[in-house]
């Protein structure tokens, strides 16, 4: 603990002094100057999850456009099936022994263990998130941004949106004010509609649904607090029983008596959307919003968040040690986090699904203020009072719970 | 004399090469990683702690073992019932000119058939919300879709079963169809003129002739449905889990640690069924020897 503090106050000292002395804006560049007439002419390469066209267009042409006219930038988005992708080759490019700027990936659409992976492999470049220009305007003083799943972002990845875990109903079938607003109301209503809910299998795979259990944790356990900061294993321990003993008692009222359990996100609203299970999860502020303007659930869906411990989290770009083309990929960090841009993601007539990656009221200029009020009044009928959002908003917690709690609910959920 | 063989070693050494940097290649790639060996995390020593994992620790071994069992039963039941289909409908049809041709038609369709999209069909078809389901209840069969009986996402593999014995057992039927057509009618004709009556001349006649072309084809259907991934991935429940989807998971992980049991789990796949390959040569051939 002691040997851990003073190896971050040298990290800190050194940082201090490294910046002194080149007065780097990022790895390469002194000033941000620099950085643009380097990027002129390039061609940025964007590896994203491209599974959602709205989020698809919504960069196209809220980025891509900029880009082209006023850097001179091109814009190549490509689209992988999960960012697990992205990492696998930037790891083979390692193995293949591709340094330098000959990779073929600038930019990587990352969070959570997919950055701590590559983070810890030394396959980032950067520190370079708190040199971008725009970056006055994220909340790096929050630890929902500068911890990712409970590990230090340290400059190499920038914030790009954010997401929060809430639930789904469709008005048709349920009224609002009779959803569960905790994990106690949850479980009297499973006993009442037995069959009609189940949640996502904790795993790699299905993120979600491990999150739906660590909120299990804090409700539980009184309260969120205890769990920020490092791994505690007599904590953990403390309480994992009682969440699975939770758990397995719904088992016989989950649907299909829990035999088994939607994958992942797509699965679990194919079953809401079935008219098979009652609820499904989201992770937008526009709640419904995006999956019913998809017609991935029905058009009657609303949004409902438990009153309490509902965790958010951030996503981010990174770019890998051996990107093509930095300086572009740096301009591109920078723009998406542009006060209007940042606006348009959050309007739902633009069709992205995500939050703000900025913190909104760090914004000063008037522009960009009437942008923000207008979004945010724009939500729409299928997202959840914002303001319960807010109050129900936790931090994620450190990465080894994940691990932790996907291992033991198959050992004593799953295979039970 | 020399000559022909430095033709024999030059013709056979493109091949050759493509086979051995592929496959060979792959393999033994996999196989280090299966042992631990990863640089790309400084991991150079070789155990075989992911074999180990796999197969006993307390995590893993009880959905390694039944996932074996669940793969055995898949591959089997789907590989008999396959060919046992296409056996007797090849039989059946095979004299009557206008079947031939209408089932010949029917089973070419299917054959190119990509297995995720028949996979994606039973789920329309025979799912708890799908087709069948609704339609029984519109007509009163059943009280409401979720009374249909459970066929795919069952803990027997029951649509994963269903969809390869539909898939496969057209390529049975277009192998089988080319061997009888190839034999022709002299043997039955010459068994029937020596008294040999129906079931007869179909256990002494058609079955040892056609057995080497269907052992292979059993062979190549086995070991395919044993390590394929997508038709389980979609039409299993998460536990019992197929192999190949429990596989996969591991190379989900984004910790690099896992790709060792990912790979070691792959291995043991391909052992599998490379030994169970083996033991059908054998009995094969010792057989042949026999007759």
């Amino acid at each position: 603990m002691n040997n851990k503090f003073k190896f971050i106050t040298f990290a800190i000292i050194s940082l201090f002094f490294s910046k002194l002395v080149s007065a780097e804006v990022a790895p390469g560049f002194n000033s941000w100057d620099d950085v643009k007439a380097a990027a002129e002419g390039q061609q940025v390469n964007v590896y994203m999850w491209g599974g959602s066209d709205a989020i698809n267009s919504f960069v196209d042409d809220f980025y891509g456009v900029p880009l082209k006219n006023d850097y001179s930038i091109t814009l190549n988005r490509v689209g992988i099936a999960g960012t697990i992708d992205a990492v696998n080759q930037v790891l083979s490019e390692k193995e293949a022994g591709i340094t330098e700027d000959n990779g073929s990936i600038d930019l990587i659409w990352i969070n959570g263990e997919n950055f701590w992976t590559l983070k810890q492999a030394g396959l980032l470049y950067g520190p370079f998130a708190t040199g971008l220009p725009n970056s006055k305007y994220v909340a790096w003083d929050n630890p929902a941004v500068n911890l990712d799943f409970g590990r230090s972002v340290e400059g190499m990845e920038s914030p790009w949106s954010s997401a929060q875990f809430h639930f789904i109903y469709d008005s048709a079938r349920n009224n609002y004010e009779d959803m569960p607003r905790n994990y106690g109301e949850l479980s009297n209503w499973i006993s009442n509609n037995p069959g009609r809910f189940t949640y996502i299998k904790p795993g790699k795979a299905g993120f979600v649904g491990t999150r739906f259990i660590k909120q299990i944790f804090f409700e539980l356990s009184g309260g969120h607090d205890q769990w920020v900061g490092p791994y505690n294993d007599e904590l953990y321990t403390k309480w994992a029983p009682k969440v699975w003993r939770l758990l397995n008692s719904w088992e016989e009222n989950l649907h299909r008596s829990g035999e088994t359990y939607p994958a992942n996100n797509a699965d679990m609203h194919a079953l809401f959307a079935n008219g098979e299970v009652d609820m499904s999860f989201t992770q937008s502020p526009r709640g419904a919003g995006p999956t019913n303007s998809s017609g991935t659930t029905p058009l009657t869906s609303r949004a409902f968040s438990f009153f309490k411990n509902m965790i958010g989290d951030f996503n981010y770009w990174a770019i890998p040690y051996n990107a093509p083309n930095k300086a572009a990929a740096l301009i591109y960090a920078d723009l998406v986090l542009e006060p209007i841009l940042q606006a348009a993601q959050v309007q739902p007539a633009n069709g992205f699904c995500c939050g703000w990656g900025i913190g909104t009221d760090k914004v000063t200029n008037l522009e960009g203020i009437a942008a923000i009020k207008d979004a945010q009044n724009n939500l729409g009928d299928a997202a959840e009072d914002q303001g319960i959002l807010a109050k129900a908003l936790v931090s994620d917690i450190a990465a080894e719970y994940q691990d932790k709690i996907e291992a033991d609910w198959f050992a004593n959920v799953l295979l039970k | 004399m020399s000559g022909d063989r430095l033709k024999i070693i030059l013709s056979l050494t493109s091949p050759l090469l493509i086979i051995i940097t592929l496959f060979f290649g792959g393999i033994f790639y996999g196989l280090l990683q299966s042992l631990g060996y990863q640089p790309a995390i400084q991991k150079y020593d070789i155990n075989f702690d992911a074999y180990y994992n796999v197969m006993f620790s307390e995590r893993y071994a009880k959905l390694f073992w039944t996932g074996l069992g669940l793969n055995l039963w898949v591959s089997f039941v789907s590989t008999f019932l396959a060919a046992a289909f296409a056996l007797f409908g090849a039989l059946a049809i095979r004299k009557t000119f206008f079947a031939k041709t209408f089932c010949n038609f029917i089973y070419s369709l299917n054959l190119p058939m990509p297995h995720l999209v028949v996979a994606i069909g039973m789920i329309f078809v025979f799912s708890q919300s799908g087709l069948l389901a609704r339609m029984s209840s519109q007509v009163g069969l059943i009280g409401s879709p979720s009374d249909f009986p459970i066929l795919v996402k069952d803990k027997y593999g029951l649509g994963i079963i269903l969809t390869y014995v539909w898939k496969e057992s057209a390529f049975f039927f277009i192998i089988l169809m080319s061997v009888l057509q190839s034999l022709g009618e002299n043997f039955e004709e010459l068994a029937q003129s020596l008294g040999a009556n129906k079931w007869q001349r179909f256990r002494y006649v058609i079955l040892p002739l056609i057995m080497p072309s269907l052992f292979s084809a059993s062979i190549i259907v086995f070991a395919f449905s044993f390590g394929a991934y997508e038709v389980p991935a979609l039409l299993g429940i998460s536990y019992p889990q197929m192999l190949p989807v429990m596989a996969f998971e591991f190379f989900l992980n984004p910790d690099l640690n896992a790709r060792s049991e990912g790979m070691a789990l792959s291995i043991i796949i391909a052992m599998i069924v490379m030994i169970l390959v083996i033991i059908y040569f054998w009995l094969i051939q010792s057989k042949i020897r026999k007759n």
